[in-house]
């Protein structure tokens, strides 16, 4: 595909004055859909509107692990699901999308921590989902660069180990979709902002654009970290999320030294070798809200602190560059997803926080079924926002979670 | 090689020898050679491979642009030759090669470059499916640089130290040493961070006159004593800046000489202002194989000649943008270095002085001619130079090429600090705008060249930064300022080219094997954005980061754009700026922890420690993990347990009371004296979120207790949540100033009594009751009888320092009937057979008061209080759908307990084992459970799903709680 030189995708600012949907923001889950209403509906008189270009929010910048070995029933059969897609997408889309399946392995540094996880595990046995549990000297034997002594000021006890999950290309997903999506020919129009929503009757009618009006009867708010803001400003509809910047870095590319995704809820840290040999590495958020997508000195040294506790031989190792993006936090840890509700015709897919990336293309599909059809597909039900007012939180963290003293 | 000795510029000791293995061989160098110019002076050119093409990689510059110096020195990878300095005996590795540097197997890779344009593993490697995880063994094989072993142990010690500072230099070069000079003669405190281990920047290596019979090295060497000796000034040197943050929070890290205690040092510096003079570095010039072994900056050219006395080769071509590179090759001849000719991309604008001398040595200068073509298999031979619209050409045959387009200003510390970057047509600079207040840039990163103008810019930098510290230098700044305008300003840069060939290797970017071509390639396919463009190609993602790529990008991007409105930006610049040891800003990296007054007879008594949140506590004293003796103990005698960690708090002020109805779910106006009185937080979604006992000490005088692991948060949530009430009340938290002593079991009170003065008979100290007693006529305690554990038992608070004394007084008092400590693990069991909730056990984020079944505690009457989570308690009230706490016990009293954390299934999983343990009370295993609502009943059936079950259930039935004294009667003996 990339031999022949054509463009990937349509020119930007190209701005049609109506189409059959809109939608909001050039990320994961807006292109998703997009590739979906188009390859599944025959819905291609879509327009995708992307305020910078295409994977400038949390598209461009996680750190692109995936996995199902969630906690609760709603999650896992979706995350499974998506798991399964990354092969085929590669496929349907002829574009590598870098699947690595290397398998997560996630620390226990406590007897409750192992408690924790044999949930998981069993949760994921229980759905046909490949998860164990296995013993500190397991642990070393997938992971032979890690500590399992007890020098650690954390000692591991034991892991989870899950080797479905792995990693994907991030970037990739985001121009693969942008270039199917492009050839069945949705509109991906970059370097323009969406500004107004407009309703008549309980329906939508019209989205607003720095570069002019679109009128359009669905519109998918799909703006990532800035969802909650233009739901709250564009349809005064709130929403119970809080964004809070995080923060990832990678090291300076090694030959192969860490064969799976490691990560320890204890240590606030996951690390991952990418395809290219530099160790990726995250987890924390920035503990009060904020937009800024600032890195924090005290971010990189913490982390430093928590992989050479983990990991000793990566003291010899050095970072190479980190960045920050946003996080869109739900009180529960797991997604909004929504539709006509209370507005006919606007779709609302936000609030996937640090975990958008490996949910992408299966919510893009079963959202593109719901707007197709205006019905909600059962394994979306779940994630209603109602569900907050009915103080039915999902589950998905064991812990109570806080952003912010008002959360 | 012979080195060139005697000059007064030199930075090495010849005098002192030093040697290095490299790639199996002994090196000799002398004292302050770097990895890279010992190894050049020996003759190595060719010192890596690159990531993609394996095409040979030499000496490009001298600070770490790039990683074609990259080596591996005692087992780690990555190391940078260029400012890595020799010690004696180091073991130094070349890295990605198969073979050595010379004869790389993998050298092939380069012919096949036409199969891998920009972007090409998307589209390969895919088909057919199968083909993909074979692949991925092989990328990951090939990628990454140097390689890493599990086992190896970086030596040496890593420190770190946080000064503070009233202003902060970054660049010890005129400019940030002017500017230090001025802010010190002020008297303010001053730190000066360079990265280079000596002071001088620019000025250091160049015989140049600054004023007549001052050159430019002496000039930078008079600045620096002066330095030295002001007292106020703190001088790093050795020490890179990776960081700037809001606020002037900088950050950076020193490497330790021989003499130091650390082998590296991170340093994080507030200072109330910062000047930033960090000066250029070149702007690599773009044309076919511009990344030949033997082509170099002038910088690299010119330094490792007068700062190390090595000549880069024996026949050289200049092909420079910059007067720089014309003064290198005046200068490198006169030292012995034979120059073919000096092509300047400028057609006019160099200094008219310059000329002459080239003339005057016989070297051909070349206005408006640039290097084309680099020739040589593996190292450089001859180059073709042509004029800027390419009809003219000429080869010259040399060793050396120094090639470089011009300036560009290193602004990494003012972009991370939060500076736009703006492109100036004039001096062809990115230019920082829109700098934070208290930051200010200096020198020649501004675009000026005049000596004087550099060293007086600094100093106004350094005057401005003192008016930020709040002194009174106006008019001496206006006075700089009109000085400063008399001198020549910003320098006009040389136009960006790139010589007019038909050339597929002309790199933009070393580290990735980035091509124009690559560039063209990917805006074909539609990344028409810089940051796209950089992640498609990979361009300035490497070891070096934007260090090569970061200037010619952009600019390229630009320019090949047909859209008119496209503006030169460059890509968001990172921190590290400089690539940072893990070991470094991990520091010392000290364990902390909280430990409880008695920690160290925790240990001595054999209990095996385990993190808490951020205490340590005892898990167990005997071997058996399920500590049954512990148990035992609790329930047929007497047990001590340390529980220092609960959260402890007093609320006092004519409001306390209210405050405490805000946050507790039940009726507080019944706490009363003498009396503990049990209640829970909830949030607004009616879930529990602490739970704890409370008393009134005196009138609006409260004292009350939380979990370990709300004891962080719980002022703060009481503050929170009273904030628009305006109610006058103190709280604060003695959880670190009371001990706690759980005494329990029921000979409890005989061991008690022994030591309190007051009467502890179950009619003087009722269950429920608070006493405050005197041990031994000097111990105050406050005691609790509660009945956590379900025995007779006794809660002591008592002040954290003599917390050891009580336990020892107790244990000596207990000794007659054996007494024995109990930890947490038998806690565990012993509250479980009572029923018993530990929240977070017996609880989630989304579990409510009604969940667990303390749904009675909530006093619904209380609608004043406005208690957190009352609507939403009224709310789900009768929600019967949710998951409910419930004690199980197996269907077959033999079976062994399922293990924690197990699933309760029907079709689907409907809830999950909170905590099951076998009871030795009971002689069967009791456990609780969260289970869907219609699962609740009693005898209601569970199939419990263990993990690796293989279809195996187990089987319990829903049993009514306590199972242990179901009547409460022990515990109120
Ligand atoms: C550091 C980091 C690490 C992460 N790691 C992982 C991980 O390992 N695994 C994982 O599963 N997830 C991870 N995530 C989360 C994941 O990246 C996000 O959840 C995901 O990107 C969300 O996708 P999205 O499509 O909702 O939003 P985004 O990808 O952020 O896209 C939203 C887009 O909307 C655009 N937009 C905003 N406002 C407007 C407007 N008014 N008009 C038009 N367009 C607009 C934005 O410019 C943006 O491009 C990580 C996130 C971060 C920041």
């Amino acid at each position: 595909m990339l031999g022949r030189g054509k463009r990937l995708w349509s020119r930007s600012k190209r701005l049609k004055s109506s189409y059959d949907a809109v939608i909001i923001g050039g990320g994961l889950h807006g292109l998703a859909t997009a590739y979906f209403l188009a390859t599944r509906h025959g819905m291609n008189h879509v327009a995708v509107v992307e305020k910078r270009y295409i994977g400038f929010g949390g598209a461009g910048r996680n750190t692109a692990i995936v996995r199902a070995n969630q906690r609760t029933q709603e999650n896992l059969p979706l995350y499974k699901e998506a798991l399964e897609l990354w092969p085929v997408l590669t496929q349907e889309l002829d574009f590598n999308l870098m699947f690595y399946n290397c398998g997560n392995l996630n620390l226990a540094h406590s007897e409750a921590a192992l408690k924790a996880m044999r949930l998981q595990v069993a949760s994921a046995q229980f759905h046909g989902i490949d998860s164990r549990l296995i013993d500190p000297k397991e642990c070393k034997e997938l992971v032979p660069a890690l500590d399992v002594s007890d020098r650690l000021r954390y000692p591991i006890y034991g892991g989870m180990y899950h080797p479905p999950g792995g990693i994907v290309r991030h970037d990739a997903v985001v121009w693969g979709l942008a270039s199917g999506a492009s050839q069945k020919g949705v509109d991906i129009i970059q370097g323009v902002a969406v500004t107004g929503i407009g309703v008549q009757g309980g329906r939508i009618t019209s989205v607003e654009t720095d570069h002019g009006t679109i009128t359009t009867p669905r519109v998918l708010n799909a703006a990532g970290a800035y969802a909650a803001a233009i739901s709250c400003e564009m349809l005064g509809m709130r929403l119970p999320i809080s964004v809070l910047t995080i923060q990832a870095m990678v090291t300076q590319p090694l030959k192969p030294i860490l064969h799976h995704v490691i990560s320890s809820g204890t240590y606030h840290c996951y690390a991952n070798q990418t395809l290219k040999g530099e160790v990726a590495t995250g987890a924390h958020m920035d503990p009060w809200p904020n937009y800024t997508t600032q890195c924090t000195a005290h971010y990189i040294k913490h982390q430093a602190e928590a992989l050479t506790q983990l990991l000793p031989c990566l003291k010899g190792v050095k970072f190479m560059r980190a960045w920050a993006g946003l996080a869109d936090m739900t009180p529960d840890m797991a997604p909004i997803i929504d539709g006509n509700d209370p507005v006919r015709g606007y779709y609302l897919d936000c609030g996937w926080g640090y975990f958008g990336f490996k949910s992408c293309v299966v919510t893009g599909k079963y959202l593109a079924d719901f707007m197709a059809s205006g019905v909600c597909p059962q394994i979306l039900r779940p994630f209603t926002g109602r569900r907050f007012e009915q103080h039915r939180l999902m589950g998905e963290t064991p812990a109570l979670v806080h952003y912010s003293p008002d959360n | 090689m012979k080195r060139l000795a005697g000059l007064p510029t030199l930075r090495v000791n010849s005098a002192r020898a030093v040697s290095i293995e490299y790639d199996g061989k002994r090196f000799h160098g002398v004292e302050g050679d770097t990895v890279a110019t010992l190894l050049y002076a020996n003759g190595t050119r060719i010192f890596s491979r690159s990531l993609k093409y394996h095409r040979p990689r030499g000496l490009y510059s001298l600070d770490g642009q790039s990683s074609n110096t990259y080596v591996d020195v005692d087992d780690i990878p990555n190391v940078c030759a260029e400012n890595t300095f020799v010690g004696n005996g180091m073991r130094v590795e070349p890295q990605n090669v198969l073979g050595t540097p010379e004869h790389d197997w993998m050298a092939f890779m380069d012919k096949l470059s036409w199969a891998m344009p920009a972007g090409f593993y998307y589209t390969i490697f895919h088909k057919p499916a199968r083909l993909w995880p074979i692949a991925v063994r092989h990328i990951r094989k090939t990628a990454g640089l140097g390689s890493l072993s599990p086992d190896v142990e970086l030596r040496g010690r890593f420190d770190q130290i946080y000064p503070a500072a009233d202003v902060c230099i970054i660049g010890a070069g005129p400019a940030g040493m002017s500017a230090a000079l001025a802010a010190a003669a002020q008297k303010l405190r001053v730190i000066l961070l360079e990265s280079r281990p000596w002071l001088g920047g620019y000025f250091d290596y160049r015989t140049r006159n600054h004023k007549p019979g001052m050159p430019l090295y002496l000039r930078g060497r008079q600045l620096a004593d002066q330095l030295e000796q002001a007292p106020n000034i703190r001088i790093f040197k050795h020490t890179a800046v990776i960081g700037c943050y809001s606020n002037n929070l900088i950050t950076a890290f020193q490497r330790g000489s021989e003499a130091d205690c650390f082998a590296e040092r991170y340093v994080q510096i507030r200072a109330e202002s910062v000047v930033v003079a960090t000066g250029c570095i070149e702007r690599p010039l773009l044309f076919e194989n511009n990344d030949r072994p033997g082509i170099m900056q002038i910088g690299c050219a010119h330094r490792l000649a007068r700062t190390w006395g090595v000549l880069a080769g024996e026949q050289a071509v200049f092909s420079i943008g910059h007067d720089l590179g014309i003064e290198a090759a005046i200068d490198l001849h006169d030292l012995g270095l034979s120059i073919a000719c000096v092509a300047d991309v400028r057609e006019d604008g160099c200094d008219p002085a310059l000329p002459p001398q080239l003339e005057a040595r016989n070297i051909p200068f070349y206005p408006g001619w640039v290097a084309a073509k680099a020739h040589g298999r593996k190292v450089l031979k001859k180059v073709t130079l042509t004029n800027l619209s390419g009809v003219c050409k000429q080869q010259f045959d040399c060793d050396t090429l120094v090639a470089s387009a011009g300036l560009t200003p290193v602004t990494g510390p003012l972009a991370l600090a939060g500076a736009r970057l703006e492109y100036d047509a004039h001096t062809g600079y990115f230019l920082p705008t829109g700098i934070p207040q208290k930051m200010h840039a200096a020198g020649r990163m501004l675009g000026l060249e005049d000596p004087t103008a550099i060293e007086l810019s600094g100093r106004l930098a350094g005057l401005r930064a003192v008016a930020d510290c709040g002194m009174a230098v106006g008019a001496t700044i206006s006075g700089v300022e009109e000085e400063l305008a008399k001198l020549p300003g910003p320098a006009r840069g040389s136009k960006f080219v790139v010589a007019p060939v038909e050339g597929k290797k002309t790199f933009v970017c070393f580290d990735e094997d980035v091509t124009i071509q690559n560039i063209d390639q990917a805006m074909r396919l539609g990344f028409d954005v810089t940051e796209l463009i950089k992640r498609f190609t990979s361009a300035g993602t490497g070891p070096g980061q934007g260090g090569i790529a970061g200037h010619n990008l952009p600019l390229y991007v630009a320019l090949t754009h047909r859209s008119p409105d496209l503006h030169p930006r460059p890509t968001t610049v990172r921190p590290p700026l400089v690539p940072t040891l893990l070991a470094t800003y991990a520091g010392t990296n000290h364990p902390m922890s909280k430990r409880t007054p008695v920690h160290a007879s925790q240990v001595a008594a054999g209990g095996v420690m385990e993190r808490l949140q951020p205490w340590q506590r005892a898990r167990r004293f005997c071997a058996d993990t399920t500590a049954r003796a512990e148990i035992e103990n609790v329930r047929t005698n007497v047990g001590m347990l340390d529980a220092s960690t609960l959260g402890k708090f007093r609320i006092f002020g004519p409001d306390a009371l209210k405050a405490l109805q805000r946050v507790y779910v039940s009726d507080m106006a019944r706490v009363s004296t003498g009396r503990m009185y049990y209640s829970a937080m909830c949030n607004e979604d009616g879930c529990v979120i602490d739970d704890g006992v409370a008393t009134q000490i005196a009138e609006n005088d409260y004292y009350f207790t939380t979990s370990t692991g709300r004891a962080g948060e719980t002022s703060e949530w009481i503050r929170y949540h009273t904030r628009y009430d305006r109610w006058d009340f103190h709280i604060i938290n003695l959880t670190d100033a009371y001990g706690v002593i759980n005494l329990a079991g029921p000979n409890a009170r005989k061991v008690l009594e022994k030591v309190v003065d007051g009467a502890v008979s179950n009619e003087a100290f009722p269950f429920l009751g608070f006493r405050e007693f005197m041990v031994h006529g000097a111990i105050p305690v406050r005691a609790m009888r509660l009945g956590f554990v379900g025995e007779l038992s006794f809660e002591l608070h008592v002040p954290s320092s003599y917390m050891q004394s009580l336990w020892d007084i107790l244990e000596e008092a207990g000794e007659e009937f054996a007494i024995w400590n109990f930890g947490l693990e038998a806690q565990n069991t012993l509250r479980l057979e009572k029923g018993h909730v530990i929240l977070g056990s017996e609880s989630e984020q989304r579990t409510t008061l009604h969940d667990i079944g303390l749904g009675f505690f909530w006093h619904r009457d209380k609608l004043e209080a406005q208690t957190v989570g009352a609507v939403a308690l009224k709310q789900t009230e009768n929600d019967t759908s949710r998951l409910k706490l419930v004690g199980f016990k197996m269907e077959e009293p033999a079976a062994r307990a399922p293990r924690d954390g197990s699933p309760i299934v029907a079709e689907r999983i409907r809830g999950y084992v909170c905590t099951a343990r076998y009871s030795y009370a009971l002689k069967e295993p009791v456990g609780m459970a969260l289970v869907e609502g219609y699962l609740a009943k009693n005898a209601t059936r569970l199939t419990i799903f263990e993990d690796d079950c293989k279809g195996e259930l187990m089987k319990a039935k829903v049993v009514p709680m306590p199972f242990y004294d179901p009547t409460g009667k022990r515990m109120r003996m």
